[in-house]
């Protein structure tokens, strides 16, 4: 096996090894917040949340495919080390981002739920009476 | 608070338009429409200034909350599913004082607004 070769296969082990972590992370953590939005609607939940994880992981695979190619030849050591920072440093990154846009996606779907719940922004000016209708 | 009374002004085009677009949106709390200063305006809130309510829209809670102007606005928006958020967001004290602006210029041109986008045309 070559040099070449083995950078590939190491960069995929530890690409495809931090995405299902990551994934694993979002999945475990994020149920309690969907939860919540759904009013303790178990069932919706889990089902939002493994949809949630099937695109993460979409995503992060097809972003691991796609940058596979290191376009010039590693004939060291130290060069496949180099590649691997790169490439490596890439995925991280991208994880990164996808992590904190599913952060942000859950947030916003338990303000708006917890919104439903809250009174008014406003004070009224006055009171009046009200008749109740007969 | 379950439902809201909205007492709008009928002679306005933009107003009966507005009432329309209001009538498909999904809300968190309901809705009634009732023209300003009408005689079931004036059956329901038998305190009310209703002169006043010719003035500028005015929204009455189920528990007798009076808002006037800019905050009648406020509240249909925060009864609103699609618009809550926007309620708050507009209510903060920075963005509060250009809401009254712009909804109160809104507000004392809306006959104007009507005619010249043709609104007091439509039927209804």
């Amino acid at each position: 096996m070559t040099i070449g070769i083995s950078t590939y296969l190491i960069y995929l082990a530890i690409s495809v090894a931090l995405t299902i972590w990551v994934a694993r992370t979002l999945h475990k953590n994020g149920r309690v917040f969907l939860v919540d939005v759904f009013h303790g609607n178990d069932a919706l939940a889990d089902s939002v949340n493994h949809l949630l994880v099937v695109g993460f992981y979409l995503i992060n695979f097809g972003y691991v495919t796609l940058a596979l190619k290191l376009g010039y030849a590693v004939t060291s050591a130290e060069q496949s080390i180099e590649a691997l920072s790169v490439k490596v440093g890439m995925v991280l990154l991208v994880l990164g981002g996808m992590h904190f846009f599913n952060l942000f996606i859950f947030s916003r779907m338990r303000r708006r739920s917890v919104q439903h719940t809250q009174p008014p922004p406003i004070a009224p000016d006055a009171f009046t009476a009200v008749r109740q209708e007969a | 608070m379950f439902s809201l009374t909205v007492l709008y002004d009928p002679e306005c085009g933009l107003c009966r338009r507005a009432h329309e677009w209001l009538a498909e949106q999904r809300k968190i709390v309901e809705l009634n429409f009732v023209p300003c200063a009408s005689d079931e305006a004036r059956h329901r809130y038998p305190q009310l200034n209703h002169d006043l309510t010719k003035q500028d829209l005015t929204v009455v809670g189920d528990d007798g909350g009076v808002y006037f102007g800019p905050k009648a606005w406020l509240m249909v928006l925060w009864s609103l599913v699609r618009y809550r958020e926007w309620a708050y967001r507009l209510a903060t004290p920075e963005l509060l004082p250009t809401t009254k602006r712009v909804v109160s210029m809104i507000s004392q041109n809306r006959y104007q607004i009507s005619r010249v986008t043709g609104l007091n045309r439509l039927t209804r």
